[in-house]
């Protein structure tokens, strides 16, 4: 295996790194939710989940073989503008954890304090990596996802677009946010259920292999579950808390009230009413004194639900398109004509 | 020393139209930009852009406030890529109570072309008579909600006419390539460069007729004012200036990420691609790109250096060299507030930029609103006709009667109004999902997280959030909505103010903008009169019989009606003759400096009738004009 070095654009790696890096203020205005500890420096920049830069990617001389890759850009900067002579990244995208180097990132000539690389990394993916800094192996000090291996040493980690690798929440909150998800999406209905079998199953061989790549689990709803893991291993990682709590205290109440069923296994009935008791704040057996408001939970749920199920399918959710394909079933909507192939079927359009 | 003719700051529509015809006439130019340079996929090697047709991109993941200066402070908000980020960089609004509030206005872009990659591009001329408002209404006694004579004190004449601006409007017409009709309009044209319209959604069918039907009741030239295809900077036939084609298929250009996105396909008609990118290669030409300005330096009435960082973040200086030309044009908040900033750090800056009192001051937005309904069944028992509103760009009808100056009379008004339909908005799953009953980004997923049914009867109904109630939501909304808005000039009031904040800074540690703005009685009544207007079209045209069934209303209804709503930002830094009465002068040139401009919005005495940046961009064609006479 011999990873794809991408020729490194300065433009393209400046583009993507002033607005979040460059600063002088030193206030800890992005430190919501208290999601780093005091004095670490990610809470002084912006959207550090943008880093490494995960973006697609085409090689135009060899199509075919790289619409299943991801641009993957790796960004180190040397905040005090103390600039080493060498700045590496060895990760698991590599055999043999070969370093590879990161170049100087040049501005009208003059060093930057950036260094960077793109590799291109296939879809589905996660990978961890660190840094070699004059020397040095450290953690990104930007990205904020991390994973302690089983030797007990903490990697630097990254995912690309489809990935269905469960990396935040546990199996069993899983099992049960999809039952909660379930009863916020249209997709459990008796109709939307017949529409999602329908739809999975009607598609040919060719288009299974094209658009359901990377489909989660058919059983699920169209993969919203795995797009909020990856929301709250990135994007918004400061609501994985929320999470944490919420689904703790449900899976004891659930618990309680039937002590014969696990929670994933209890009927429609025993979800329909938790849901409304969340909706109305007023939830028998909930520790009002972990998490205040049961509400606000639902809110953030069923945002998230949302999104995932109509977001573009990169991030996990909507799995092949299904979301869009449902309200196409139903709407006046052509979503294809809009999107590259091989999901949509726009002509120019490449995503 | 730079060698450099004319240095510009900020490449949206006021700087890149300067930038553009300078450097065609061989003048070394120097564009600095606060943000990056994401190109259109037909420029680059491998056939990508930055920009994607994501609804993720638009309107991204959730953050927070964190300013405990403000009373939003921990509120949630949402950004697209290209916006700049509110923790780092907020404007703060203050609100009727006093407490102060942090946001950003809508279509505010640091990426090169500025706003004009994210507007919905709907691209109007300002009308003639609102370049002389103050000479129309002096001496009327029928202008109504207007006690203590404000308009008639306030109202100021533009220092040049329509007929000044038009051969400007043809430029920008020709240049940026922009499609819709000339015919119906109320203002003169010269020349026709409009592109041909691409066929309008069948959703908007009903907008035309209960247009036409209304315009029956005003008369242009003898003739009933008649609805035209909204002008949009959207190219639809290969535009030979920029040398952008378009695709084999025209009606593929018909997608609703339009307004709010960056173009991937370099369609939509943004400074970048229309008026950048052709010159790029010019050897007289340069743009630098992450660099923002955060001061300027005067030796006497000269500005003779640019303070700005580098994309590290590190400070750097450019000289200018003598005889050369500052361009300031960072959208009208921005601009002030970089003026601001230069005259605390030099008092012969401040001296002269505050020669008088009146920078910052005379602050506008557009009165603005319209009326929205769900396009009933057929008959009105059915469930309501559904329509793919995602084969749309963002308008397709327009009409100027309310512009008319009977129309202005009948109603007791000071000015008039651009009336055009709405048809991409909604359009997509999410975007339905997260401005469903919000009026702005500053409440975007509220009405979604307050539950659905609750926000549509005023019932609280738990049931409705999930399941069946979902689909209920999408049978009712999705591809249902029509909306028909305005747009129209606000009171000018020196009250209605930009300062510099006292406390809150910048991620730069630099004061942010302090925005002081309220609306006058005759703005309120404006904005009822017209959208009442919006209500009729939609009722008059079919899309629902009841009057009860459509909402409608003017901005300053909302929540927070004087912050983020305010997406045209003008004003400031007006222009005029009498160095007393105004900033700049008639070639927008800062009274007591030689060779400083400011070319964005904020030269606008009155805000115009009309999404403004048709005005800007032809003004700054006007005023490159007056500095090749110079240079």
């Amino acid at each position: 295996m011999q990873t794809r070095i991408i020729s490194t654009d300065h433009q393209y790696v400046l583009n993507h790194c002033t607005k979040y890096l460059a600063r002088s203020n030193p206030d800890f205005r992005h430190n919501y939710n208290n999601q780093f500890s005091v004095g670490d420096a990610r809470g002084q920049i912006c959207e550090v989940w943008r880093f490494p830069i995960i973006d697609s990617y085409v090689d135009r001389d060899a199509q075919e073989l790289t619409t299943n890759f991801n641009r993957v850009t790796f960004v180190y900067f040397s905040l005090n503008f103390d600039l080493p002579k060498f700045v590496g990244v060895v990760g698991t995208f590599e055999k043999l954890y070969r370093p590879i180097p990161l170049n100087e990132i040049t501005f009208l000539g003059e060093s930057t304090g950036y260094y960077a690389v793109s590799l291109a990394i296939p879809k589905g993916e996660v990978h961890t990596y660190k840094f070699i800094v004059d020397g040095q192996v450290i953690l990104d000090p930007i990205n904020p996802q991390q994973k302690i291996l089983d030797n007990g040493q903490t990697w630097s980690q990254f995912f690309t677009h489809f990935s269905t690798e469960i990396l935040s929440l546990q199996t069993w909150e899983v099992k049960l946010l999809e039952r909660i998800a379930d009863h916020i999406l249209p997709f459990r209905t008796e109709e939307g259920q017949r529409f999602l079998d329908f739809y999975y199953n009607s598609l040919d061989r060719q288009s299974k292999d094209n658009q359901l790549l990377y489909v989660y689990r058919f059983d699920q709803s169209i993969g919203v579950v795995n797009f909020i893991d990856k929301l709250l291993s990135k994007e918004e990682r400061h609501h994985l808390v929320d999470y944490k709590i919420c689904l703790d205290i449900i899976d004891k109440l659930l618990r309680q009230r039937n002590s014969f069923l696990e929670p994933r296994l209890m009927s429609k009935e025993m979800y329909s009413e938790l849901y409304d008791q969340l909706w109305s704040g007023n939830v028998p057996g909930w520790d009002y004194g972990r998490y205040n408001s049961p509400q606000y939970f639902l809110q953030l749920l069923r945002r998230h639900a949302f999104t995932g199920a109509f977001s573009h399918p990169k991030y996990g959710g909507n799995a092949g398109g299904a979301g869009w394909a449902y309200l196409a079933e139903r709407y006046p909507f052509n979503w294809r004509q809009a999107i590259e192939v091989p999901l949509g079927t726009n002509p120019d359009y490449r995503g | 020393m730079s060698d450099f003719d004319a240095i510009v700051i900020g490449s949206g529509a006021g700087g890149a139209p300067i930038a553009y015809r300078l450097a065609k006439a061989g003048k070394s130019v120097l564009v600095l930009e606060k943000g990056p340079l994401f190109r259109p996929q037909y420029q680059t090697q491998d056939g990508l852009s930055d920009f994607k047709r994501d609804e993720i991109y638009s309107t991204g993941a959730e953050k927070r406030l964190q300013i405990p200066e403000v009373a939003n402070n921990n509120a949630a908000y949402y950004s697209s890529h290209v916006e700049p980020d509110i923790n780092d960089e907020p404007h703060i609004y203050r609100e009727r109570d006093g407490r102060d509030f942090a946001t950003i206005e809508g279509y505010t872009a640091q990426v090169v072309g500025g706003g004009t990659q994210l507007y919905g591009a709907v691209h109007l001329r300002f009308t003639p008579l609102d370049l002389k408002l103050q000479s129309f209404n002096a001496g009327r006694n029928d202008l109504r909600e207007d006690p203590n004579g404000d308009i008639q004190r306030e109202s100021r004449d533009w220092p040049i006419t329509y007929e000044d601006l038009e051969p400007y409007y043809c430029q920008v017409e020709e240049l940026v390539g922009l499609n819709g009709t000339a015919e119906n309009q109320l203002k003169p044209f010269s020349q026709n460069f409009l592109q041909i319209p691409l066929s309008p959604n069948p959703i908007s069918e009903f907008a035309r007729q209960g247009m036409a039907q209304l315009g029956q009741n005003y008369s242009n030239q003898g003739q009933p004012i008649q609805p035209y295809r909204t002008p949009l900077a959207v190219i639809t036939q290969d535009h030979a200036p920029s040398g952008r084609k378009v695709p084999q298929n025209p009606e593929t250009i018909k997608t609703s990420y339009v307004n709010r996105y960056g173009d991937p396909l370099g369609l939509k008609s943004s400074t970048w691609v229309s008026l950048l990118s052709p010159i790029e290669t010019l050897p007289n030409f340069q743009i630098w790109t992450n660099c923002v300005v955060t001061h300027l330096d005067c030796d006497g009435n000269r500005i003779h250096r640019i303070y700005f960082k580098d994309p590290a973040g590190r400070e750097k200086t450019l000289e200018v060299k003598p005889g050369a030309v500052v361009i300031v044009a960072c959208s009208a908040i921005e601009s002030v507030r970089l003026l601001k900033l230069s005259a605390q750090e030099n008092p012969e800056f401040d001296r002269r930029i505050n020669q008088n009192d009146l920078l910052g001051k005379y602050f506008l937005t557009h009165c603005f609103g319209g009326a929205e309904t769900i396009v009933v069944g057929n008959p009105p028992q059915y469930p309501p006709r559904q329509f793919d509103k995602s084969i749309s760009l963002d308008s397709d009808w327009a009409i100027d009667y309310a512009s008319s100056e009977a129309f202005i009379r009948d109603n007791g008004l000071w000015a008039g109004a651009a009336i055009y339909n709405n048809t991409s908005d909604q359009a997509l799953p999410i975007a339905l999902g997260r401005t469903h009953g919000s009026q702005d980004l500053d409440t975007i997923w509220k009405t979604f997280d307050s539950g659905f049914w609750g926000s549509i009867t005023g019932q609280n109904n738990p049931r409705a959030l999930h399941g069946q109630g979902m689909v209920d939501f999408f049978n009712e909304n999705f591809g249902t909505r029509l909306s028909v808005s305005f747009m129209a000039n606000q009171v000018p009031l020196k009250t209605n103010r930009i300062e510099l904040h006292p406390s809150v800074k910048d991620k730069w540690n630099r004061p942010v903008a302090y925005i002081i703005k309220e609306w006058h009685s005759h703005d309120v009544y404006l904005m009822n009169v017209i959208a009442k207007q919006c209500e009729e079209i939609l009722r008059l045209g079919g899309a629902n019989p009841d009057p009860n069934q459509i909402e409608e209303g003017g901005i300053y209804l909302a929540e927070n009606a004087l912050a983020r709503i305010a997406n045209h930002i003008l004003g400031g830094a007006r222009f005029g003759n009498d160095r007393a009465d105004s900033v700049l002068d008639i070639h927008c040139r800062a009274w007591d400096f030689d060779n400083l401009y400011v070319t964005d919005g904020s030269f606008m005495p009155t805000a115009g009738g009309a999404n403004p940046t048709h005005t800007i961009e032809a003004n700054a064609f006007r005023i490159a004009d007056h500095l090749l006479e110079r240079l």
